[in-house]
C-alpha cells in the first residue's frame, strides 16, 4: 500500500527541511541543529546503502534522549524558540522513521508548523514569502510521492504545486479577513517578545546618543490630519531630565501626573503617533500637548506624554499640541529648585563662566545669546567621536575637548544656565524626520534623536534653546556624512544619492502598508470593513454571516475553476473559435448551411465576397488543416483563434458574382 | 447501490454525482494541525501566523476538489469476464481514458475493501496506475482466487487519494464482472503417460500421412502453417485448411474414465489434459456427466472447456 521511500525523495525531503528550519537556526541551539541533520544523514546514508529504518527501540532511544536534552536546556516545552527547537528534533527523528508517504505526510505537517514559527518570530513581508515559498516547495514534493510511480516531474509537480497555491489563495484571503479574531491571547505566553528595542532611556550620559545615531530603525511615526508643522517645531519631546550629577543626566524617580499646565494659543496640529515596540514607555508628541483622549496616556508634570503600561506592539495614539500655548501659572518653588541643583563639588570652571556671563547680561535673553554666540563663534566641534571626558565632564568639554554631539552641548548649556540662576532642564526626544511621499507620514529614526535644553524665564515660560544648531555648520564633522544621517546638525545625506532615499522611502512605505493593513488588522479594522461593504452596526454575529457567504462564494469560484480546467480541451477550443467565425460571416449575411463542409463554406464566401476571398480561404483551410490533420498542437489552435479575432470583415450588401458595385 | 444506480454500461464515463469523497486519517491529522496553527496564531496576536494556517487550510480544501476532479470525467472499460485457474491469480484488464488537458495521478482500482486487500481475501486486489493528458492507461488489477466456480463481483471501485492524501475519493462502476476460476491444472501430463490417455484413439499423433479434409472458417489462434491462403487471395472467406490424421479421431476428455479419483482432483487432471491438448492443437471433446463439448479446437474452445470445468456442480463441494 505505501511505497517505500528512495534516497531522492528523502533528500528533497531534508531539503525542504532545511529551508522550514532555516529561519531558525540562529535562535536553535547547534546541537539541535547537529541532530536533526545528523538523523537526516543517518537515514540518507541507510536509504543508498538500500537499508531499511532502524528498529524502533533504537528510534526511541533517540526521541528520549532528545526529550531529555531539551528539557536540560529550556526546562519547558512551552514557547516559540523551545516549542521550535521541539519540532525541529521531532522533524529530524521523522525522518529517521520515515519509510512511506504516509510518514511523509507528518514530516510535511512539522514542516508547516516551523513555517508557522518563524512567522510568530518575524513578521516582515519577506518572511511571509518565504514561508508560502517553503510550502510551495515542500507541496511539490509531497505531490511527487503518489504511490504510482513514476509521479510528476519536477515541473509538473512545482506547477500543480503553485496552482493549488493560488486556487487555495482567494480563499484563505476571505477566512483572513472575515474570521472573527480574540481579543486576548487564549494562554499566557512565556515569551519576553522580539529583543530589547534600542531607544532613548531614562538617562544621558556623553556617549549615549551616538549609539543611536548610527542606527537606522525607526523609532515612531507620525501623521498629521492638517499640514506639517515647519522644521523649527518639529521637536519631538521624550524624557525630561532633571538631575545632574555632573556627568549623567537623570529624570527625577516617578512621573507625576499633572493637568496642562498652560493655555491653548495659536495654531492646534492634530497627528497620530505610531510606536514601536520600545522598553520605555515615552510617547513624543511636540510642544506642547493637551491632555490626550487615550486612557493609556498620563500627561505628566513635564508636559510629557507616558504610556501607562509598556508598549509590547506597536501602538497608535491621536495628539493635539499647541506650539504657541502662554504659560500662565508660575513656577514651584519645589520646580525651581528641582531645575536650579548642581552638584557644588562639580565643574568649577563652567560655574564661574556662568556667574560672569550673568555680570555682563542680567536679561535672561541677552544671558542666552551670549552663550550660542560663544559657541558659534569659538573653536567647538560638532562629532560623533567625541575625545572621552573626565569627572568633571562639562569643564573638560567646554574648556578642553570643545567637541562632541548635541548630549554635551545640551547639558553644558543647562549647566550654563543653572549656574546663571535660571531654572533649566535637559529634553531628550526626536528631531525633525523625514517625510515619505509614499505614505503620507513622517519616519522618525534612531538617528534622529536628539537633546536640547528648556529654560523658564519667568513671564514667558518655558522656552526650549537648541545649543547644537548654534555651532558653525563649517565645523560639522565631514564624517558624518558618511556615517550617516544626523538631522540635528542639519545634516542630510540623503541629497547624496536622491535615488537611494527615493527607494528607501518607497520600501519603507511598502512596509508600512503591510503594518497598517496586515499586522494591525483587528476586530476595528474589520468592523471597518463591514461597513465599507454597506453592513451597518457590524457584530461578531454579521461578521460570520458574512464570512460564510463569502466562504460560499469562493468555494463556488473554486468549484467552477477546478472543473474549467476539466472541461477546456484545444478541441473545444478549435469548435469555438470556428464558430465565432461563422458567426461573423452569418452577420454578413452569409450564414452556414447546416450541410456544409469548411471548405466548400468558404468557396461559397469567397465567390459571395471576393474581397475577403483571401483571408477566409486562408483561415478555413488552416481550420481544416487543425481539425483533421495531425493532432494540432494548443499553441496553433490558439493562432487560428486569435486570426478569427482579428478578422472584422466591413458589413456590406452582399454581392451577387457578376454584378458590379457602383459607388 | 446497484439498485439506485443500476447497472453501468461500458466503457463507464464517471459522473460527478457518483463520486463519494471523505477525509482520510492523515486529514484529520492535517485538521488537527490547522487547529493547533490557528491556536498559535491567536495566542500570539500574529495576522501573518493566522493568514499562514487559513493559506494552509485552503490548500487543503482546494486538494479537495483536485482528489474529486482526479476521477472526474474518466473514461473505465474493463472486461466482463476473466478466466483463471485457482490459486493463481485472475487478471482484470481496466482501460482508464481521460479526454480532458489535466493528468490524472494516483488512480487505484480496487475489487473488496481495503481490509480485504490486505489479507489477500478471496477476489480481492487493487492496483494503481497515472493517466496523463488526453491519453488512456490500462491497469491490470491481480485477484486471489483460491476457490474454483463462477464468480460474480457487483462492481469494481474506483478510487483516488490524490493530491496529498488528505482525502479518499472513490466511484463504484456498477458493472458486474463474472470470474470463471478453472480448477488448478494437476495430474499426469497428456503425452506423458500414454496409459493414461483417455479415449480409445489418443495415441494417434500428427504425422505426414495427414489427409486434407477440406476448409474450415477461420479462427483466431488458429496456426497461420494451416491458413488457405490461396482462397484468401481470390477474395472469399478467410479459411483454414482441415486435416485429418489417418484413423485419427477426436480426443475425448473423459470424465467418467477417471474413476477413482475425488471430484475435485478428477476436475484438475481435466483441466490439466485441456490445457495440453489445446496446446498440442488436438481436435478434443469434454465429457462430464451431464455436459458435453462436442470435439473441436481453438481458443473459443479450450475457453468453453475451461469455463465447463470452473462452474461443473457450481463450484466445489457442490
Amino acid at each position: 500500500m505505501n511505497t517505500r521511500l528512495g534516497p531522492r525523495p528523502i533528500l528533497w525531503a531534508t531539503g525542504c527541511m532545511a529551508l522550514a528550519l532555516l529561519p531558525h537556526a540562529r535562535n536553535l541551539p547547534l546541537w539541535i541543529l547537529v541532530g536533526v541533520f545528523g538523523a537526516a544523514s543517518l537515514r540518507l546514508g541507510l536509504a543508498l546503502a538500500g537499508r531499511d529504518v532502524p528498529p524502533p527501540f533504537v528510534r526511541w532511544l533517540f526521541v528520549a534522549l532528545a526529550a531529555c536534552l531539551l528539557f536540560l536546556q529550556f526546562h519547558t516545552f512551552n514557547g516559540i524558540t523551545a516549542g521550535t527547537a521541539f519540532l525541529a528534533l521531532t522533524s529530524g527523528l521523522k525522518l529517521l522513521e520515515t519509510r512511506s508517504t504516509r510518514d511523509f505526510s507528518m514530516l510535511l505537517f512539522t514542516i508547516y508548523f516551523s513555517c508557522l514559527a518563524a512567522l510568530l518570530l518575524s513578521e516582515s513581508l519577506a518572511m511571509f514569502g518565504y514561508a508560502v515559498g517553503v510550502c510551495w516547495v515542500a507541496n511539490a514534493t509531497f505531490l511527487r510521492l503518489t504511490r504510482t510511480q513514476p509521479g510528476p516531474d519536477w515541473r509538473a509537480g512545482l506547477g500543480a504545486s503553485a496552482r493549488l497555491l493560488l486556487q487555495a489563495a482567494p480563499l484563505a484571503l476571505v477566512l483572513w479577513l472575515f474570521f472573527p479574531r480574540f481579543a486576548a491571547p487564549l494562554w499566557q505566553i512565556n515569551d519576553t517578545g522580539p529583543a530589547a528595542v534600542t531607544g532613548l532611556g531614562d538617562s544621558m550620559s556623553p556617549g549615549d546618543i551616538t549609539d543611536l545615531a548610527l542606527s537606522d530603525d525607526p523609532a515612531f511615526r507620525a501623521r498629521f490630519a492638517g499640514p506639517s508643522p515647519p522644521a523649527r517645531l518639529r521637536y519631538w519631546r521624550g524624557p525630561v531630565l532633571h538631575e545632574f550629577d555632573g556627568r549623567t543626566w537623570r529624570r527625577n524617580a516617578g512621573a507625576i501626573e499633572a493637568l496642562p499646565r498652560f493655555q491653548p494659543a495659536g495654531a492646534a496640529y492634530r497627528y497620530t503617533i505610531e510606536l514601536e515596540p520600545s522598553a520605555h514607555a515615552w510617547v513624543f508628541a511636540l510642544e506642547w500637548p493637551s491632555q490626550p483622549e487615550s486612557a493609556d496616556l498620563m500627561l505628566t508634570a513635564d508636559s510629557t506624554l507616558e504610556l501607562r503600561a509598556r508598549a509590547a506592539q506597536r501602538t497608535e495614539f491621536s495628539l493635539t499640541s499647541y506650539p504657541g500655548a502662554r504659560f500662565v501659572a508660575p513656577l514651584g518653588a519645589a520646580e525651581i529648585a528641582l531645575d536650579l541643583r548642581l552638584p557644588l563639588s562639580r565643574n568649577p570652571r563652567t560655574r564661574t563662566l556662568a556667574l560672569q556671563l550673568r555680570r555682563a547680561h542680567p536679561d535672561d535673553a541677552d544671558l542666552v545669546r551670549s552663550v550660542l554666540d560663544m559657541l558659534h563663534t569659538q573653536a567647538y566641534y560638532y562629532t560623533l567621536t567625541p575625545p572621552p571626558l573626565g569627572g568633571d565632564a562639562v569643564d573638560d568639554f567646554l574648556f578642553t575637548t570643545k567637541s562632541g554631539f548635541c548630549g554635551h552641548y545640551a547639558s553644558a548649556f543647562a549647566v550654563l544656565m543653572r549656574a546663571a540662576g535660571l531654572p533649566a532642564h535637559v529634553v531628550t526626544g526626536y528631531y525633525g524626520g523625514t517625510f515619505n511621499p509614499y505614505a503620507g507620514d513622517w519616519i522618525l529614526r534612531q538617528s534622529d534623536a536628539h537633546a536640547w535644553t528648556e529654560i523658564w524665564i519667568a513671564g514667558r515660560g518655558w522656552i526650549r534653546v537648541d545649543p547644537t544648531s548654534a555651532i558653525d555648520p563649517l565645523r560639522v564633522d565631514q564624517r558624518l556624512l558618511e556615517a550617516g544621517a544626523n538631522a540635528a546638525a542639519g545634516v542630510d545625506v540623503n541629497a547624496h544619492l536622491p535615488w537611494l532615499a527615493d527607494l528607501r522611502l518607497r520600501v519603507d512605505a511598502l512596509r508600512e502598508l503591510w503594518r497598517g493593513r496586515i499586522l494591525h488588522y483587528n476586530p476595528e479594522a474589520q468592523n471597518a470593513l463591514l461597513r465599507q461593504l454597506g453592513i451597518p452596526a457590524p457584530d461578531v454575529e454579521k461578521l460570520v454571516l458574512v464570512l460564510a457567504g463569502a466562504l460560499a462564494a469562493a468555494l463556488g469560484w473554486l468549484t467552477w475553476q477546478v472543473r474549467r480546467d476539466l472541461a477546456e480541451t484545444p478541441g473545444d477550443a478549435l469548435t469555438r473559435a470556428y464558430a465565432r467565425l461563422c458567426a461573423g460571416l452569418a452577420q454578413l449575411g452569409l450564414p452556414r448551411a447546416a450541410h456544409e463542409g469548411a471548405e466548400s463554406y468558404g468557396d461559397r464566401v469567397a465567390r459571395m465576397r471576393p474581397d475577403l476571398a483571401a483571408p477566409v480561404l486562408a483561415l478555413v483551410s488552416l481550420y481544416s488543416r487543425l481539425r483533421y490533420g495531425p493532432t494540432a498542437t494548443a499553441l496553433e489552435i490558439k493562432a487560428f483563434r486569435d486570426a478569427v479575432r482579428a478578422f472584422r470583415p466591413q458589413v456590406r450588401p452582399v454581392r451577387p458574382p457578376g454584378s458590379r458595385v457602383s459607388s | 447501490m446497484a439498485r439506485r444506480f443500476g447497472v453501468d454500461v461500458l466503457p463507464h464515463k464517471v459522473h460527478r454525482r457518483r463520486i463519494y469523497i471523505l477525509p482520510s486519517g492523515s486529514g484529520l491529522q492535517c485538521a488537527l494541525l490547522v487547529v493547533a496553527m490557528l491556536a498559535a496564531g491567536f495566542n500570539y496576536g500574529s495576522n501573518l501566523a493566522l493568514g499562514f494556517a487559513f493559506l494552509v487550510a485552503s490548500v487543503a480544501l482546494v486538494g479537495m476538489h483536485h482528489c474529486h476532479r482526479n476521477l472526474l470525467g474518466l473514461e473505465f472499460d474493463a472486461a466482463t469476464t476473466v478466466d483463471a485457474f485457482a490459486g493463481e491469480r485472475a487478471l482484470l484488464e481496466c482501460a482508464l481514458g481521460n479526454e480532458s488537458g489535466v493528468a490524472r495521478w494516483d488512480l487505484e482500482v480496487r475489487c473488496g475493501d481495503a481490509q480485504a486487500i490486505q489479507t489477500a481475501a478471496p477476489l480481492a486486489g487493487s492496483a494503481t496506475a497515472g493517466v496523463p493528458a488526453r491519453a488512456r492507461s490500462t491497469i491490470t488489477v491481480s485477484l486471489s482466487t483460491p476457490l474454483r466456480g463462477m464468480h460474480s463481483l457487483p462492481h469494481l471501485e474506483l478510487a483516488t487519494r490524490y493530491p496529498f492524501g488528505w482525502f479518499r475519493a472513490w466511484t463504484y462502476v456498477q458493472a458486474p464482472l463474472t470470474i470463471f476460476v478453472a480448477p488448478a491444472p494437476r495430474g499426469v501430463r497428456l503425452d506423458a503417460s500414454p496409459d493414461a490417455r483417455p479415449g480409445h484413439a489418443a495415441n494417434a499423433e500428427l504425422t505426414g500421412d495427414e489427409d486434407f479434409a477440406g476448409l474450415r472458417a477461420y479462427a483466431p489462434g488458429v496456426s497461420l502453417k494451416h491458413m488457405a491462403w490461396k482462397v484468401l487471395a481470390r477474395g472469399r472467406e478467410p479459411s483454414v485448411r482441415h486435416y485429418t490424421a489417418a484413423g485419427m479421431q477426436p480426443q475425448w476428455l473423459d470424465w467418467f474414465r477417471l474413476e477413482g479419483l475425488a471430484t475435485e482432483p478428477r476436475l484438475s487432471q481435466l483441466c490439466r489434459w485441456v490445457l495440453d491438448a489445446a496446446a498440442a492443437q488436438r481436435v478434443y471433446g469434454l465429457r462430464l456427466p451431464q455436459v458435453e463439448i462436442a470435439p473441436d479446437t481453438g481458443p473459443g474452445h479450450r475457453r468453453a472447456c475451461l469455463r465447463a470445468l470452473a462452474t461443473f456442480g457450481n463450484g466445489p463441494g457442490a
